[in-house]
């Protein structure tokens, strides 16, 4: 990073209220049990009203209450934002980009925006590029992720014959958004990115998460148009998650000791917990949002920082990861708190 | 930095232009490159009848011009006008007084809070067809016509109707008015003169006698548009509008937090002298004139990233100041300087030119985007911009940061007759202002009239849509500073943005009380023992400052006597000792601690009570509340007086019966050891004592089938049991109250069942206190028999104001609880204050607030009533003779002259010809003149109309001798108050 990258503020924004697993049994007739146990997401927030099918919240309402949540707590104004940057893997449209309707939302005009077509690893890559273009003339930027998967859950459809390798979807992820205002300018900054990692790993590796989209040919004949492997996701991803840790560490020049809070990636309650105990920093605190927010993709780091932002005293350090299993991506960023 | 470059903020910008109504629609006008050209209306004048290709003698050669939509509407109503006046005042002057109204609020200011202070007013103006059409009209020349007109009564005005004591003046440089203008407000608040100035321009074309003039002048471009440096200028088309600015000093602003559009470093202002004929312009001047300006701001040319130009698109001028420019401009630079004029949207706007040029500038730099400037596809190439360093504006761009991240613009304005000028601006210092979440807040909105007040909802409604909670605190805070000094008045408790958006929407749907009320008189009733709870009060210290405030203070002066902290104890539920809240060692300052608080807390936020009532223990908070006793002595008195009954052996019983006194009075005489301990309502008395005793008493009355229930007490309060603790407490000797204060609050004793003076209440009173009954109902009666408004609980739960409702003791008081129990949330407080302001009260709001939220946002402009139009033109003057049209439309397309408004028919007696003398003076419909409408305030009635009242009344009422105006005055304010002296007066004639 040419130019230091400060975050002034975050924000973040869940639809409606928390849905538990005991609603999403009565829902979708899978066992409030066994997702507690195997999946560990306790809730989760749709912006999908459950009992009536309506879509409550799209993609541009979650990106720009978070943004303007981060926004006014930094206290910057509309004309301060340089330039915005979203990543999601479900954009409301593919055209206009939702990141151009945030802007239009949040009253900015006539600066760059880019979206990310990102899943996991996408928070990641946001902010690697925000941080990428600050310079002399920009000077602060919002750099945005969320998720809405409204267009994927069925809603009247009879679920009691669904394969529980597709119900888990319905209870692993959630929607949601989050935001942060990076600055090039330290006054008032109570972070610093210090790095940030953002690598493909995939080449010659089949994808471990693949989402559809359709046009007006409409969905193939028995296409389903999400897919897991989840079996490559339990084996490659905490060794992953693991090189990327020491990866960082090594960057930074930090011995694990010096770690006060670990953002581990968040795939399930389970999944996590399962990583962190391989990432084994001891010592750290561990921030961690996916058994209450579900997994919502692009938005999850930005939820996690928003959670660590209140936590993080002047000197203590943050170490990011995660891991975007579609096609084997790699990501991670650093922090230091002021 | 020395006085003469001492940086002035823009920091309120209202305005309205052809094709924009407001302030963001002029900028989205910008931003989009859209125009506001049209053929000439027909309310203006015949443009047909006047059109003439060729431009002949007493012609125009275009039937185009930039026209404003409804310079006719005017809220006369609420700057006190009388139709009469407004109909017989310059538009001019009626679009400024509106436009400068907005102007201040858009500064985060209440325009009546700047009433008295050194505001100056500048108004730039180069037009008076109003005059023109007017003048000449001998017969109808009227006073209101004489003062209806003219540049300086213009800016005078706007001076009167704010109550501005600054220097106000009109300039007329011509086309450069309105930044000469600017130049003088800044230097004027340099020199001390004042210490913020509303600066602004005017321009209204009710004749086409300019038009014809630049026709003749061979100016006139016949598509009626300004093509600024354009290879097609072919002259000027005309505009108009009203733009205003509110200055300050960039260090007063920066200290009040106030948001900045611009900051205007330097500025300045000369002459063409003798050029090539006095309407030709001058390169070596206009040279000169940006070069002083950039030596003033103490900035090199190349610091300036672009230039709003005169650009009227006219050959000669644009080549002369493009030649001025890359004279200055033209040498090495990192960019060339971008160059654009609103003339090309908007059209030669004459006295508000300069204005809309400085408005277009300030928006450029607050929003850090340059629109385009139009025509610039058909750019000249005879100018050679590129040679001279200048670059037109071609769509919008985002202005780069200069250095330290400072962006710099400059504007330039040149009068006809040779006076030019030129400002140059910088962005804003950028100061991170971060919202802080949490507290309650109250939203505000006021207005004059009912259905004004439904307008300013909605508008607000639409401003917090979107907004982050965390943004509630600002929010609330800016309508309170700006929106909340009108009559018709609304509030609200907000805990959300979209709580707040729901009620509001809410309030626009049920009917909005707007009923006529004094000012509110408040009673405090102060809890007494039984209402405590652990936690109590523990949500409003989280949400409320000046209550956590002034509990610390509480808590500070308890510490010393209790050994703890008794907020822990109350709020926090800890113990001393494995004693809670509930031991009456500690209930006792407990409950003083926190009704002492809310008490302050209300005091703090300017909720004074009338009066107050104490219930038994209460009477220490209410006697601190009306400055009797100091904290200090308040906190001694009930730390010992706490402990010296929690010492007291254990045992003794409370019971409430519903039965009346005198009911129990015998029972209770044949028990020794109990006694009456409150009367709290008719049939409501509590029996306290030997806990043997009182159940037989209670027993009794509950095999009459009274009702009885027994209190969890620790000891039997004001029993003959307390008789111990009362001596002792005696023999304390509280001797800093030797000398009791007088009370500034009348102060209910339920030790006598009446109000007692401040004196009374010495330390004899305070002995008393503990064994004597507690006369509730007596003393509640008093109070109520002195009619307060409202009651507002002072305590932790809502109990005395159950007790009062049982006895009917209310009134027709509103009840106020701002602590309701353990479900208290913090909101209840504020919704306590939101009634009292809604009905009449006018609260200090800002200790309310965090630090974080006391931050003015900028919130939507008035919204004026346009329902009323006057006018008069080139189309509605015949000969010499000036008719002004007034007319009130009801919807955009159903328009009913006024005269068709239903009239209250009139008898002949002298209240009605006096109502009727009113009407026709001041051009009122007889059934608008309610009986409280002040004749000066609301009827707009000045020392003119006064004498032409004197006169009228003379004649109606038939007296003999005139009434001198003198006496009037003093007895008369309304038209209520009118009516009775006439008819005083009349009955006088009679006798």
């Amino acid at each position: 990073m040419n130019t230091d990258t400060f975050i002034l503020a975050t924000g973040a924004a869940l639809p409606g209220d928390p849905v538990d697993n005991d609603a999403m049994a009565r829902r979708f007739g899978t066992n409030a049990q066994w997702v507690e146990l195997f999946v560990g997401t306790r809730t989760r927030h749709f912006a999908v009203d459950l009992e009536t099918g309506e879509q409550t919240h799209t993609l541009a309402d979650l990106a720009s209450a978070a943004a303007a949540q981060a926004m006014s707590r930094a206290g910057v104004e509309a004309a301060d934002i340089d330039f915005l940057v979203l990543g999601t893997a479900t954009p409301d449209m593919l055209m206009p980009a939702t990141v151009n309707l945030v802007a239009d939302r949040l009253g900015i005009d006539q600066v760059a925006t880019y979206q990310l077509q990102s899943g996991c690893a996408g928070a990641v890559q946001a902010l690697d590029i925000g941080a990428r273009l600050l310079d002399e003339d920009r000077r602060t930027g919002l750099v945005i992720g969320g998720d809405v998967c409204a267009k994927h859950l069925v809603l009247d459809r009879d679920t009691s014959a669904t394969p529980p390798g597709e119900l888990i979807n319905y209870v692993l992820f959630g929607d949601g958004a989050g935001a942060a205002v990076l600055s090039a300018d330290d006054e008032g900054a109570p972070m610093r990115l210090t790095s940030v990692l953002n690598r493909f790993t995939g080449l010659g590796r089949d994808p471990a998460q693949v989402i559809h989209w359709w046009g007006e040919t409409g969905q193939p004949e028995g296409a389903r148009s999400v897919a897991e492997d989840y079996k490559a996701i339990e084996e490659r991803v905490p060794g992953m998650a693991v090189e990327v840790l020491h990866e960082l560490l090594d960057r930074a020049g930090w011995d694990s000791s010096s770690v006060s809070f670990l953002l581990p990636p968040q795939l399930s309650g389970r999944m996590t917990q399962r990583i962190v105990k391989e990432l084994a920093v001891d010592g750290a605190t561990e921030v961690s949002c996916v058994a209450e927010t579900g997994n919502n993709g692009n938005a999850l780091p930005f939820l996690q920082l928003d959670a660590l932002a209140p936590r993080l005293g002047p000197g203590h350090r943050a170490v990011a990861v995660a891991i975007e299993s579609s096609k084997w991506l790699k990501g991670g960023f650093t922090l230091e708190g002021r | 930095m020395t006085t003469g470059s001492e940086h002035i903020a823009v920091v309120g910008i209202d305005c309205r232009f052809p094709g924009a109504g407001d302030k963001d629609a002029f900028w989205d006008m910008l931003v989009r490159g859209e125009h506001g050209v049209s053929e000439v209306p027909a309310p203006r004048w015949d443009g047909a009848a006047f059109h003439d290709a060729a431009g002949g003698a007493g012609r125009v050669n275009t039937r185009f011009g930039a026209f404003m939509s409804d310079p006719d509407a005017f809220d006369f109503e609420f700057f006190g006008v009388s139709p009469r006046e407004a109909a017989a005042m310059d538009p001019q002057q009626r679009m400024l007084l509106q436009a400068a109204w907005r102007a201040v609020e858009d500064s985060g200011v209440a325009p009546g809070a700047l009433a008295g202070s050194a505001t100056g007013v500048f108004v730039g103006m180069m037009s008076s067809e109003w005059a023109t059409l007017h003048l000449s009209d001998y017969p109808g020349l009227t006073a209101h016509r004489g003062s209806g007109n003219g540049y300086c009564m213009a800016a005078n005005r706007v001076s009167y109707h704010l109550d501005l004591r600054g220097p106000s003046t009109a300039v007329d440089t011509a086309c450069s008015s309105s930044l000469v203008a600017t130049h003088l407000a800044a230097n004027a608040i340099r020199a001390g003169d004042c210490d913020q100035a509303i600066v602004a321009g005017v321009n209204l074309m009710l004749t086409p006698a300019l038009s014809i003039f630049y026709t003749q002048a061979g100016l006139s471009a016949p598509d009626g548009r300004c093509k600024p440096f354009s290879g097609a200028a072919d002259g000027i088309g005309r505009g108009e509008g009203v733009g205003v600015v509110v200055l300050r000093r960039l260090s007063d602003a920066l200290a009040d937090r106030q948001p900045v559009y611009a900051v205007i470093e330097g500025s300045a202002v000369n002459q063409d002298g003798r050029s090539n004929g006095i309407t030709a312009p001058s390169r070596w001047s206009q040279e000169s004139v940006l070069t002083a300006a950039y030596a003033r701001a103490g900035v090199r040319p190349r610091d300036i990233a672009f230039v709003e130009g005169h650009g009227t698109g006219t050959t000669l001028g644009d080549m002369i100041e493009v030649k001025a420019l890359g004279a200055v401009h033209g040498g090495p630079r990192p960019q060339p300087c971008l160059l654009g004029s609103v003339k090309g949207n908007i059209g030669h706007a004459e006295g508000a030119a300069g204005i809309a040029g400085l408005i277009k500038a300030c928006l450029a730099l607050d929003r850090r985007v340059l629109p385009p400037t139009l025509h610039s596809e058909t750019e000249s190439p005879r100018l050679k911009l590129a040679e001279q360093g200048l670059r037109l504006a071609r769509g919008a761009v985002r202005l780069p940061k200069g250095a330290n991240g400072t962006v710099r613009g400059a504007v330039s304005s040149f009068g006809l007759g040779g006076t030019n000028a030129h400002v140059v601006l910088a962005s804003a210092p950028v100061v991170r202002r971060p919202a802080e979440p949490g507290g309650v807040g109250v939203l505000t909105v006021s207005a004059n009239t009912a259905a004004a007040l439904r307008r300013n909802i909605a508008a607000l409604a639409e401003a917090v849509e979107g907004q982050p909670d965390e943004r509630l605190g600002q929010l609330c805070h800016s309508t309170n500073r700006v929106k909340s000094g009108l009559r018709q008045r609304v509030a609200l408790a907000a805990t959300s943005v979209a709580q707040a958006r729901a009620e509001l929407r809410g309030l626009l749907r049920d009917s909005i009380p707007t009923e006529q009320r004094g000012k509110p008189k408040v009673a405090f009733l102060f809890t007494g023992q039984g209402s405590q709870f652990a936690g109590m009060g523990a949500a409003l210290r989280a949400a409320c400052p000046p209550f956590r405030d002034r509990l610390a203070e509480a808590d500070a002066a308890l510490r010393p006597h209790l050994g703890v902290s008794i907020s822990a104890i109350a709020l926090d539920g800890k113990e001393r000792d494995g004693l809670g809240v509930d031991a009456t060692a500690l209930t006792q300052p407990a409950l003083f601690a926190l009704q002492y608080a809310l008490a302050a807390a209300l005091a703090d936020l300017g909720v004074r009570p009338d009066a107050v009532l104490g219930h038994s223990v209460g009477e220490f908070a209410a006697a601190c509340a009306t400055g009797v006793l100091t904290l200090a002595e308040a906190a001694a008195m009930i730390a010992t007086r706490g402990a010296l009954m929690q010492a007291l052996p254990p045992g003794g019983a409370m019971i409430a019966v519903r039965a009346g006194a005198d009911e129990v009075a015998d029972l209770v005489a044949a028990e020794p050891l109990v006694s009456i301990a409150a009367v709290n309502g008719p049939d409501s008395v509590v029996l306290s004592g030997d806990a043997g005793g009182a159940r037989r008493i209670a027993a009794a009355l509950a095999e009459s089938g009274r009702k009885v229930t027994e209190l969890v007490v620790s000891h039997g309060f004001h029993s003959p049991l307390m008789t111990q603790a009362a001596r002792d407490f005696g023999d304390r000797a509280f001797s800093g109250i030797a000398a009791p204060r007088p009370a500034t609050a009348a102060f209910a004793s339920t030790v006598r069942g009446r109000f007692a003076a401040g004196d009374e209440l010495d330390p004899a009173y305070w002995v008393e206190q503990i064994t004597a009954p507690v006369r509730f109902a007596d003393a509640m009666a008093a109070l109520a028999r002195r009619e307060p408004t409202h009651l507002v609980e002072i305590g932790p739960r809502g109990v005395l104001l159950g007790l009062a409702v049982r006895a009917g003791l209310t009134g027709g008081a509103k009840r106020l609880v701002p602590v309701p129990g353990a479900a208290a949330t913090g909101a209840e407080f504020a919704a306590t204050l939101a009634t009292l302001y809604s009905d009449g009260m006018d609260l200090d709001w800002d200790r309310l607030y965090r630090d974080g939220q006391r931050v003015p946002r900028r919130l939507p402009g008035y919204v004026f009533a346009d329902t009323e139009r006057f006018w008069a033109s080139a189309a509605t003057v015949r000969g010499n003779t000036a008719s002004v049209v007034t007319e009130k439309t009801v919807t955009e397309d159903q328009v009913s002259p006024r005269s068709e408004r239903p009239v209250r028919r009139l008898g002949d007696g002298p209240v009605d010809a006096v109502l009727a003398a009113v009407a026709e003076i001041g051009d009122y419909a007889v059934a608008d003149l309610a009986p409280e409408a002040k004749l000066h305030e609301d009827l707009g009635f000045d020392s003119i109309m006064v004498m032409q009242l004197g006169d009228q009344l003379t004649e109606v009422l038939r007296l003999t001798e005139p009434i001198p105006v003198e006496e009037l005055l003093p007895r008369v304010t309304t038209v209520g108050e009118l009516l009775a002296f006439a008819a005083e007066v009349s009955q006088e004639g009679k006798r």
